[in-house]
């Protein structure tokens, strides 16, 4: 064979061994996968932060990560699972090692090394290709382990709080779904979620044997689309003065709870809403559930004499009373429907005029203003104030506090609605209410979002009503009425010198299987300052208060202690001497 | 026999129409070429130049990160906890009194 022909035959098998290859890699490699397309990446999108007024994220994100093993490549799993687990304890132990209590360190060690155990357990299993070891856990943990053979991160940030537990109630938190999706719970979190957690980007591309990205053939990326941002009227330091003067009258009082709402009458915004005891949205392991839920929206009580301004808003506005009007069965107790009516303290005061009535706080006195407004009408105005419906607050748990229907009411339930009793609302359903003695006379959704940043796009959250439901005169006569209540009430004592404050104490008993619980009450206090160019909107609301049951020397004095603060913040100067 | 395959062919002339295909059919395939040419370097450079874009990517991601630890590092030392602690060590008070100019 001539050399040629060697020549021919070497460049034919050459060529041959190309075209297999290439036949190899084109065709017989792509069964089993799909051809026409190139594996597909998600991007994670950053759900949206949080900042109050001041322009401060209460709530960022954090970097964490996702920590997965691959068992069959891992060597040491011992070594793993003793490198990570420290990590992965409770954010109750993430303090100064010095400063935990010695059952506190017996807790964490019990904890790590329960953690360790689990993470072994799952590296052991051989049969296994992929498993998730730790969710958020933080840099450190990845830079403690990035060489560890079989061990993988993933991005998976986190929620995290400047400001620890302020305002938890209000943001509710972020927890995973059932499809280990990121998903919020409660509060903001929970009524935006669809918003916050924003779009999810795609990226379709093919990586070359480096793990490049190759730019030609089939690149295509679809960027993530962040969660939206919001902008709340939730004032940071108006709400760091609520709840530090809430914890300590929570204490001082010796109280089960306690709930705090201040909101800004003209535009329905809430500035503060705080109830102690309350949780750390970042460290809720072994925390109570029924912490989770936000008492201010969530729960419904008897608002007692509180309640008596709805009545008598009703009856001033339909002219069936002035604030003049003398009663003619104040003279002592009443039976109605073979109930007794009796005044909270058996002081009666016959011929008082219904502004009397109030400043006594003469539940008598009013079910003579009820008897003038009849079933039908205090219905009717009472539904008018917004309660038996959800207020429209944009925080996901609100409940309405559902009033009977009319048709159920009998006398006696007339009577008793007329001061707060058989009859159940919620503390930011009397802030609703309450507001527009102060506004003279609409009724305002409250809001705790003032604007949602979609992007480039910024959307005002308006409330979903704004109506007159009363005249600016009977607003300003309830206000005046309020303003004598103070000055003249039993809480006089505790109010701030030389400022006008509107308001009226609350004494409700507790419902209990049918009858009241005849020690327990729920004291709060319901008000705005200055009466005359209201700055805010205040309800202060103890539940069980051990120190004294009645709203006058507990609720109140509260109330003018945060209004006290408040004046200061808000440059307020007291008007007379 | 190779000799005789080897052998100089007979030349033969063109018409003028004949000469202007040829050269047409010259300027097309030189073009084809160049264009192929230019087809393959372009691919090549794209595709080397996915090095490049995985370090912007990388760097991207970096500075994102970095970002994002200085905004939690702020926040933290901002914090009314932490600000109302410091202010307590330092000796300042609350005011007592509204003072307006």
């Amino acid at each position: 064979m001539d050399r040629l022909k060697i020549f021919q035959i070497l460049i034919f098998v050459a060529a041959s061994v190309i075209i297999l290859r290439l036949f190899y890699w084109q065709l017989v490699s792509q069964i089993g996968q799909n051809a026409t397309s190139a594996p597909q990446d998600e991007i994670p999108a950053p759900r949206g932060e949080i900042f109050t007024s001041d322009g401060f994220p209460i709530v960022a994100n954090q970097e964490a990560f996702l920590v997965y093993g691959e068992p069959h490549e891992v060597r040491a799993s011992a070594n793993v699972a003793q490198t990570l687990a420290p990590y992965l304890v409770s954010e109750k132990f993430a303090t100064l090692e010095a400063s935990l209590s010695d059952e506190s360190k017996k807790q964490k060690e019990e904890e790590i090394k329960n953690r360790q155990k689990e993470i072994e357990n799952k590296l052991e299993n051989r049969n296994l290709l992929w498993v998730q070891l730790a969710r958020k856990a933080p840099r450190v943990a990845k830079v403690a382990l990035e060489q560890a053979a079989g061990i993988g991160f993933e991005p998976d940030p986190e929620r995290f709080y400047p400001e620890a537990s302020m305002a938890a109630h209000v943001l509710g938190f972020v927890a995973s779904d059932k499809f280990g999706q990121d998903t919020g719970y409660f509060g903001l979190e929970g009524f935006y979620d669809r918003l916050l957690r924003g779009q999810p980007g795609k990226i379709r591309r093919k990586l070359d044997p480096f793990g490049l990205p190759i730019l030609v053939d089939r690149y295509r990326q679809l960027a993530p689309r962040s969660g939206a941002i919001l902008h709340l009227s939730l004032d940071r330091v108006v709400q760091f003065i609520v709840e530090e003067k809430l914890k300590s009258a929570v204490v001082k009082h010796g109280a089960r709870d306690g709930t705090v709402i201040v909101a800004d009458p003209q535009t329905g915004h809430i500035l503060a809403m705080a109830t102690y005891p309350n949780y750390h949205p970042g460290a809720r392991l072994g925390v109570d559930e029924q912490l989770y839920k936000n008492p201010a929206v969530a729960d419904s009580y008897e608002p007692g004499s509180t309640f008596k301004l709805f009545a008598t808003a009703a009856a001033l506005e339909l002219s069936l009373v002035t604030p003049e009007t003398r009663c003619d069965v104040c003279t002592g107790s009443r039976q109605i429907g073979g109930f007794e009516i009796s005044t909270w303290n058996k002081k009666y005061f016959p011929n008082s005029t219904v502004t009397e009535i109030i400043e006594h706080s003469d539940n008598v006195g009013m079910t003579f203003v009820a008897e003038k407004l009849g079933i039908d009408r205090l219905y009717d105005y009472l539904k008018k104030f917004g309660f038996g419906e959800p207020t429209g607050i944009d925080l996901q748990e609100e409940t309405a506090a559902s009033i009977r229907e009319k048709s159920d009411w009998r006398p006696i339930d007339l009577a008793t609605a007329s001061f707060g009793q058989g009859i159940a609302v919620t503390p930011i359903q009397m802030i609703q209410a309450v507001s527009t003695f102060a506004n003279g006379g609409r009724l305002i959704t409250p809001k705790i979002t003032e604007i949602i940043e979609d992007g480039s796009r910024q959307q005002r959250v308006s409330p979903d009503q704004d109506r007159q439901i009363i005249s600016a005169k009977t607003a300003a006569l309830v206000t005046e009425m309020m303003t004598r209540s103070v000055e003249k009430g039993e809480a006089r004592a505790f109010a701030p010198k030389g400022y006008k404050i509107a308001g009226k104490t609350g004494t409700a008993q507790i419902p209990v299987a049918g009858h009241y619980d005849p020690e327990k009450t729920i004291a709060s206090f319901i008000g705005f300052a200055p009466a005359d160019d209201p700055k805010f909107v205040m309800l202060v609301l103890l539940t069980e208060p051990s120190s004294s049951p009645f709203g006058s020397e507990t609720a109140a004095p509260t109330f003018f202690e945060i209004a006290r603060e408040l004046f200061n913040y808000f440059g307020v100067p007291p008007q007379k001497e | 026999m190779l000799i005789v395959d080897f052998k100089p062919e007979k030349k033969q002339t063109l018409s003028l129409l004949g000469r202007i295909k040829v050269q047409v059919l010259v300027m097309l395939s030189v073009l084809a070429l160049s264009l192929v040419a230019a087809q393959l370097i372009f691919a090549a450079d794209l595709a080397t130049d996915g090095a490049k874009f995985a370090g912007i990517e990388e760097e991207l991601a970096r500075l994102e990160t970095q970002n994002s630890s200085l905004r939690v590092e702020i926040a933290k030392v901002s914090s009314l906890s932490t600000l109302s602690e410091k202010a307590k060590e330092l000796g300042f008070e609350k005011p007592q009194q509204v003072i307006t100019p």
